[in-house]
């Protein structure tokens, strides 16, 4: 805290001037150091009557007025060092600024503290809050994409509200790889609960030497995030953001023709032998003639408002400060229908008061989430609609919904305007006491005491539509109410020392903690309830998944869990003139997840730095090239991801699973235990490398890491003959090796300044063992991933395509899946081990479906009074598996159209066509070509993307100051623009992984579309 | 040094704090742990039931037909259906791993009873008898189960450790076998009679469902004598007190669930516990979503006029242009075609018009469109469509596993082979069962000397087939009978809606290959193999 503070003093400046003399002009030019060019439009105050200022001229001239000679004077200028002159009675006081391009005096939020970044010896990035600006994030997560290296942030659907994974450096384990988040140094906050506009800045600890003061749970890295505060000795200022724009939802897919579908289903069903045609010509010749009708994935979504306003008051005086906040943003569902979407209220106070030696900080944050959706789910929504080839319509002239060949139960259009609703409603108090008292000017205890109370309700209705000619959504009629109130504590108690000695720099730092958590859920569901207004009737049931807070829910977890962690911690370091550093940290663990003899564990971290460009030798080097610092850190962490009371056996009493004599009975369900389940543990190396150049206009960033997780908590291969599933076992290991690179550069012109930073990073695992040379397959639909020694996880493995039969001749002979009869236009696999059959025994393992070479590129530019910033993101190489209707035509007899990509299939007339011959399902052909998982399903995720663009213009200071105000920026803003990518029919950004690398369907049909935006806003400053 | 003093005076403070910390002792509130779940009957009890639930899945038990030549899967692939039908499969798929996985845990939850149960103290002994035999009729069941799919299995009479399951060796199938039939005999006598059962207890295990498992059991390994053995025992009542329900057609309603035929059913309970195929097999008019099971031709063929000819048998009078008139009555009651009197709760009714082009109005949702989201066959199914269905065509209509109808067809066959066939036997088993159905015509109902013990061998077989069509039965027949390379090779046919020049105008719907070199087992689940390479595999796959 301390350095933070040092850090806004020494930047924001608050130096008080004896107040007697006499009236004086002075004038002067302002020139900048680098070029000898003068500045125009340098701010300048009187640092004792901060009202008492005036703006240089654009030759850098400058006339003010002073009350009396002893005044001093401040220099100001976005993007150079300000700089503070006593006037001492002078007429003419002209200036030199420096850049202010280097951001080593930047202080870093590291974990139970601060350092300056030339101190930094850890691998931490930090992004600040110019990052969030003006782009329309919904959350904190997704603020972040592209903006740090190696935090990888993937979505699984572009739906919003869908799950975002958030991921340091690539996978090391086998389970959870989300890092740990600590906001404010509290632990259990919800990152997207925040406002974006909230946040100063945000660390991301990517070694052991950074993170190993948060021990068991580190191994995943740490995610710091720290809110705004006010500044000492600053009069208030009024901020005020305001941004409106529209999402629009974009389909990388299209379906054909209608009339065209039907002469491709003709097709299909002749290739399958069918004697009778599906359509017959004048159907056809009709589907031509009358055109298309709609595409329903297209019917069911509409661009959507999203507005974001943000208001904030801060400023301090000596002794204290404030920064009060009030954000709202409303975004627009995309989906038809009423209103949808949801809406976040976020209020927040950040004070801080000092009382001599002792200093309180005081945060209270809460934040309101009100989501509207609609009852259904998602995907069958998207899924139902996406496969209606373009011949039927939703809804008549009279209003009705519409069922077809293709959706005879319900279509979604029906569900989505009539069919009920999902109303969350979820209040987040977050509120963290933080107090501190010096004891001496070396050593000062602080005790934290915070948390965050989180209850959310969910109100939902089904509600009956009725389809014609036949069709029902919702018969059951539900009403479900379900509510949570979980509570997150932390309880801190830290003592620091920091003490120069001469040369030498020491400082430690031990605390003591306990993290707990704890939450009650209750829900009640009932069916049959009145059609109007959801309310009991005589029919009315409770649904056996309605459960207390002391029951399980219907996924059989615990209403009521609990959990707690005890830790003692600590860090000491020492440098040596700023040139030699040297850290050592530590953690140990106690963890209510783990059995009483087993609970606690140590890890610990040493940290080493040289800054080269600091010896005498380099004193030539550091003057005219920049700076260079070397790092490296060796380090334990650890990584506690499991469910509670995992090393207890358990039983747990479902209701309903069977009857006798028509009356329902309840059935125990048994969950086997791992009584010697403990941490995984991660050790991990880290060298990095620091330099800057030109004085600083380019610096330069450059880290590797090996790092190997052992003791991996895996479930164990269980054989079916054993009956149950087990529980995690510390039983698997992986190494995963990277490196990152970010570089920014910085020019400052007389009229233009412009900056790029450029970030790349690249992590690869491989499977060191798993239960002593075991291996595991797990099926993902027509695919499998395998985790196997010297492998990466969940490498996806199947049949190698070889091109496609083209004709009889080829396939004389040809090894062919067993019990198939192969035709010209199906698909060859490669016999792997020639013994003449396409079997299990000739798959092969493919890629890798992490992100690899994840990059973010971001440029900013400003001309006079317009700015411009692009920001462009993406994955070098990745494996991305894509199945169902964007593969296979037709899907499973499901799917009902095809899409315009897949019309590069295979006829004698294109024989090197991308897709094999048409058939139906069932098929021999079909089951040869697509149920036989080949990597005709893997594709290359490799994109970039064009995020975001925003083109601001803000009125010049004085103008600004004539209307009252010391900022006026407006500025359009557009978001997922442009897309370059391989495959062209689906969104490459969206990842068929989830946070626990578990698959969640590869993508296909299901996906929400990808939402464009496009916006204007303004930020005003009083 | 100074410093460092008021340092050591935080020491204390820091352990003050340390002492203030959460305990980290913690138990969950909802479930039980070794230590406390033992301790009643009732408790014990609960594991019982869920051993009960595990017997079967409602989606293999109709999905099953969809694996014989009665029925085709036509969309998705459920419970492998789609695959082991037409023989495109590997050890790869997914219902053999389910099959496979389902069975061993329904095991599992009878061996930690067996080996649990003794610790619940003061405890009636005769409840806890009865517990065990139950527990032990659910583990024969299922092994009964595997290997008859799986031919050798690991047999498991106690619940093993990981380790021993990762190496456990295939009992042959022999041996599982003889495991089956001793754990029936011995626990017969500890089952109640189905007379003795209280309202409460209906649908738990009776001695007559432990001798009708075991009566199948011994039909599937062709022991003739013994399955005669057993089902003469149970036609004079010994093993409590059976009877065909009078209606064919009532016998698959709830309002007649229990009835003297049901020897041992699935058990579903409105509202709490459902089962929902219905919503993919009934005609679309009727509520389903779509059709992915629906009957053959070759099923739809088999049923006999009511004279008691085959169709293509001379003097039949079947007429192929109005083939669903003078049909034997159980086609009505399981079949759903062109033309049909669709009948509801409510007394009301419609027309089922699945011939194309033949419906009245424009709207035609269950007429036959290739690739459409009707039948692919031309057929629908009644059978087990629950006229006091919920919503979504969900049911708690029981599904019966073994009905009387069973022994009696069990017995006609048994008889039979042993080539004991008379008149007797007929009049017990075949004519009753036809009588039952509806047939009147004397020659449907007489026993017919003049086939001989061949022929009666295929109108017995054919009795089997449609007097259980649709009730998932017809597969294990097939395999039984080693008839599958003869009816599951070649296509599967719908109704004439087809073009004349090619199968006589019958769709073909889906070609099927069997393999009698290997597909008479199912190979065991590639899963289990990588595991546990003790695990051989079976012939050719």
């Amino acid at each position: 805290m301390r350095f933070f503070l040092t850090g806004i003093l020494f930047l924001g400046g608050c130096i008080y001037a004896d107040a007697q003399s006499q009236k004086i002009q002075v004038t002067g030019v302002i020139t900048s150091a680098s070029d000898k060019l003068s500045l125009p439009g340098v701010s300048v105050i009187d640092v004792s009557e901060p009202k008492n200022g005036v703006n240089a001229d654009f030759d850098g001239h400058y006339t003010i007025n002073l009350k009396n000679g002893n005044a001093t004077l401040r220099f100001t200028m976005i993007g150079y060092k300000p700089v503070e002159v006593k006037v001492n009675n002078r007429s003419t006081i002209n200036v030199s600024m420096d850049l202010d391009v280097s951001s080593l005096d930047e202080v870093v939020v590291i974990g139970y503290g601060t350092q300056k970044k030339r101190k930094v010896v850890g691998a931490v990035d930090q992004v600040n809050n110019e990052a969030f600006k003006g782009r329309p994030n919904v959350n904190t997560t997704l603020a972040l994409q592209g903006k740090a290296p190696s935090l990888i942030i993937q979505q699984t659907n572009s739906e919003p509200g869908a799950g975002i994974n958030l991921n340091i450096r690539g996978v090391s384990t086998l389970g959870n790889n989300s890092p740990l988040i600590v906001i404010d140094g509290i632990v259990g906050g919800d990152i997207n609960a925040l406002n974006p506009a909230d946040i100063e800045s945000v660390s991301v600890l990517k070694d052991a030497g950074s993170s190993a003061i948060y021990g068991s749970r580190a191994s995943n890295g740490v995610v710091l995030i720290t809110t705004k505060k006010g500044s000492k000795g600053k009069p208030m200022s009024v901020q005020y953001s305001s941004l409106t724009g529209f999402n629009t939802p974009k389909y990388f897919t299209q379906p054909v023709h209608g009339y065209e579908n039907a002469m491709l289903r003709n097709e299909a069903a002749f290739n399958s032998g069918q004697t009778t045609a599906v359509f017959t010509a004048a159907q056809i010749a009709d589907l031509k003639a009358k055109g298309d009708t709609e595409w329903f994935a297209k019917e069911i979504v509409k661009p959507a408002a999203q507005l974001n306003q943000n208001l904030s008051i801060s400023g301090g005086n000596e002794n204290s400060t404030y920064l009060v906040s009030l954000g709202y943003l409303n975004q627009g569902s995309t989906f038809v229908g009423p209103t949808k979407g949801m809406e976040r209220y976020n209020f927040r106070m950040n004070l801080t008061n000092e009382y001599g030696k002792f200093k309180l900080t005081t945060t209270l944050a809460y934040s309101k989430q009100i989501i509207n959706d609609h009852s259904s789910n998602t995907s069958t929504l998207m899924v139902d609609a996406f496969r209606v080839p373009l011949y039927y319509t939703q809804k008549d002239k009279e209003g009705n919904y519409l069922t077809n060949d293709v959706l005879q139960q319900f279509n979604s259009l029906g569900i989505l305007e009539q069919g009920g609703f999902r109303k969350y409603d979820n209040d987040d108090i977050f509120g963290a006491l933080n107090a501190e008292f010096k004891l001496t000017n070396a050593l000062k205890v602080k005790g934290v005491f915070g948390g965050r109370l989180w209850n959310g309700s969910m109100f939902g209705r089904v509600k009956e539509v009725r389809f014609s000619p036949q069709g029902v959504y919702g018969a059951e009629r539900n009403t479900r109410d379900e509510t949570n109130k979980s509570l997150d504590l932390n309880t801190q108690f830290m003592v620091e020392y920091n003490k120069l000695f001469g040369n030498h720099n020491v400082g430690a730092l031990i605390g003591v903690s306990n993290e707990n958590h704890s939450e009650r859920r209750v829900a009640l569901y009932k069916k049959l309830t009145d059609p109007d207004l959801g309310t009991p009737g005589t029919d009315t049931v409770i649904e056996p998944g309605s459960y207390n807070s002391n029951g399980t829910d219907p996924n059989g977890n615990p209403a009521s869990p609990t959990n707690s962690l005890n830790s003692l911690f600590g860090r000491a370091s020492y440098d040596y003139k700023e040139k030699y550093f040297a850290e050592f940290s530590f953690r140990y663990d106690g963890s209510s997840k783990f059995r009483d003899e087993i609970r606690w564990g140590f890890f610990p971290s040493a940290t080493v730095g040289y800054a080269l460009t600091k010896e005498g030798f380099m004193e030539n080097y550091s003057n005219n090239v920049g700076t260079i610092k070397i790092r490296s850190s060796y380090g334990l962490v650890g990584n506690q991801n499991v469910n509670n009371y995992q090393y207890q056996t358990t039983y747990t009493v479902n209701p309903n699973v069977y009857g006798f004599g028509n009356k329902p009975v309840s059935g125990t369900y048994f969950d086997f235990s791992n009584a010697d389940l403990q941490w995984e543990k991660a050790a991990t190396f880290n060298a990095g490398l620091d330099a800057d150049f030109f004085k600083g206009a380019l610096s330069v960033s450059f880290d590797f890491f090996d790092k190997v997780t052992s003791d991996i908590l895996v479930p164990p291969q269980v054989p079916g003959v054993f009956g149950t599933d087990l529980p995690d076992f510390n039983s698997a290991k992986v190494g995963n090796r990277g490196w990152e690179v970010s570089a920014t550069y910085r020019h400052k012109g007389k009229a233009v300044n412009q900056s790029l930073t450029l970030n790349i990073g690249d992590s690869k695992n491989k499977v060191l063992d798993y239960n002593n040379g075991q291996e595991k397959l797990t099926g993902v639909e027509e695919l499998q991933v395998i985790l196997r020694e010297g492998l990466p996880f969940n490498s996806y493995v199947g049949l190698r395509r070889d091109g496609i039969f083209q004709n009889i001749e080829e396939i004389q002979g040809a090894a062919v899946p067993a019990g198939i009869t192969v035709v010209p236009g199906d698909n060859r696999y490669v016999d792997a081990n020639k013994d003449g059959k396409i079997d299990d025994k000739d798959k092969f393992i493919f890629g890798n479906p992490f992100p690899r070479y994840t990059f973010g590129v971001t440029y900013n530019i400003d001309y006079k009074n317009f700015d411009l910033s692009l920001f462009i993101q993406g994955v070098g190489k990745r494996t991305m598996m894509i199945r169902g209707e964007l593969v296979e035509p037709f899907h499973y007899n499901y799917g009902m159209t095809m899409y315009t990509h897949q019309l590069d299939y295979w006829t004698p007339q294109n024989p090197d066509a991308r897709y094999p011959r048409l058939a139906n399902n069932g098929t021999q052909s079909n089951t040869n070509n697509f149920r036989n998982g080949s990597d005709m399903y893997l594709y290359d995720g490799a994109y970039a993307r064009l995020k975001n663009v925003q083109l601001g213009y803000s009125l010049s200071n004085d103008v600004a100051e004539s209307l009252g105000m010391s900022r006026f920026r407006v500025y359009v803003s557009g978001q997922n623009l442009l897309t370059l990518s391989k495959v062209k029919f689906v969104d490459p950004e969206l990842s068929e992984f989830n946070n626990s690398m578990s698959n969640s369907g590869a993508n296909s049909g299901r996906a929400f579309p990808t939402q464009v935006y496009y916006g204007m806003g303004i930020d005003i400053s009083f | 040094m100074k410093n460092i003093f008021k340092y050591i005076n935080l020491v204390p403070l820091v352990f003050l704090l340390l002492a203030s910390c959460e305990d980290l002792d913690q138990a969950p509130e909802d479930r039980f742990t070794d230590s406390n779940y033992w301790t009643s009957v009732d408790k014990a009890q609960l594991m019982l039931n869920t051993a009960y639930s595990q017997m079967q899945t409602s989606q293999y038990f109709f999905y099953n037909e969809g694996l014989s030549d009665n029925a085709y899967n036509g969309r998705g692939d459920n419970a492998g259906a789609a695959s082991i039908g037409a023989g495109l499969y590997d050890p790869s798929l997914g219902r053999l791993k389910s099959e496979w996985n389902d069975r061993y845990r329904g095991i599992k939850s009878c061996n930690v009873l067996l080996e649990n149960i003794d610790k619940v103290p003061n405890a009636d002994p005769a409840v806890i008898a009865r517990m065990k035999a139950e527990a032990r009729f659910l583990r024969a069941f299922q092994h009964f189960q595997l290997t008859t799919w799986f031919g050798a299995i690991p047999l498991l009479e106690k619940d093993p450790s990981l380790t021993e399951a990762t190496r456990i060796e295939r009992t042959s199938h022999a041996d599982v076998v003889q495991f089956i039939l001793n754990e029936l005999d011995a626990i017969a006598p500890q089952l109640p009679k189905n007379t003795q059962l209280t309202d409460t207890e209906k649908g738990r295990i009776t001695m007559g469902a432990a001798m009708a498992l075991k009566a199948r059991v011994l039909l599937y390994e062709s022991r003739w004598a013994e399955v005669i053995q057993v089902t003469e025992k149970f036609m004079a009542m010994t093993y409590g007190q059976y009877s065909l329900f009078p209606s064919y057609e009532g016998l698959f309603q709830q309002a007649n669930e229990f009835s003297s035929e049901d020897i041992l059913s699935l058990q579903y309970v409105p509202v709490q516990r459902r089962w929902g195929e219905f919503i993919d097999m009934a005609p679309i008019s009727a509520g389903a979503r779509l059709n992915a099971l629906a009957p053959t031709q070759e099923l739809v063929d088999s049923y006999l006029m009511l004279n008691g000819k085959k169709i293509n048998e001379a003097g039949s009078n079947y007429n192929e242009n109005d083939p669903y008139v003078n049909r034997d009555p159980r086609l009505t009651y399981t079949v759903v075609y062109d033309g049909y009197n669709w009948k509801e709760a409510d007394g009301s009714s419609h027309i089922i018009y699945i011939k194309p082009g033949s419906s009245p109005t424009a709207n035609h949702p269950d007429e036959y469109v290739p690739g459409s989201s009707s039948t692919p066959t031309g057929y629908f199914t009644r059978k087990y469509y629950d006229v006091q269905h919920e919503a979504d065509l969900n049911s708690a209509l029981n599904l019966m596993l073994f009905r009387y109808a069973d022994i009696l067809l069990m017995y006609a066959e048994a008889k039979n082979e042993l080539s004991q066939m008379n008149s007797t036997v007929w009049d017990q088993t075949i004519r009753l069962i036809r009588s039952r159905a509806g047939f009147t015509d004397p020659a449907a109902l007489s026993y017919n000397n003049a086939l001989g013990q061949p022929g009666l061998k295929e109108v017995i077989r054919n009795e089997r087939r449609v007097e259980f069509g649709m009730e998932g039965l017809r597969i294990f027949d097939i395999r039984r009978w080693k008839i599958a390379e003869d009816v599951l090779n070649g296509y599967a046919h719908g109704a004439k809606f087809g073009i004349s020049s090619i199968d006589n105008g019958y769709i073909r719907v889906n070609l099927r290959n069997f393999d009698p070199e290997k597909h008479y087992l199912w190979p065991i689940p590639r899963d289990e193999r990588l595991i546990n390479t003790n695990l051989s595999q079976n012939p050719n796959w």
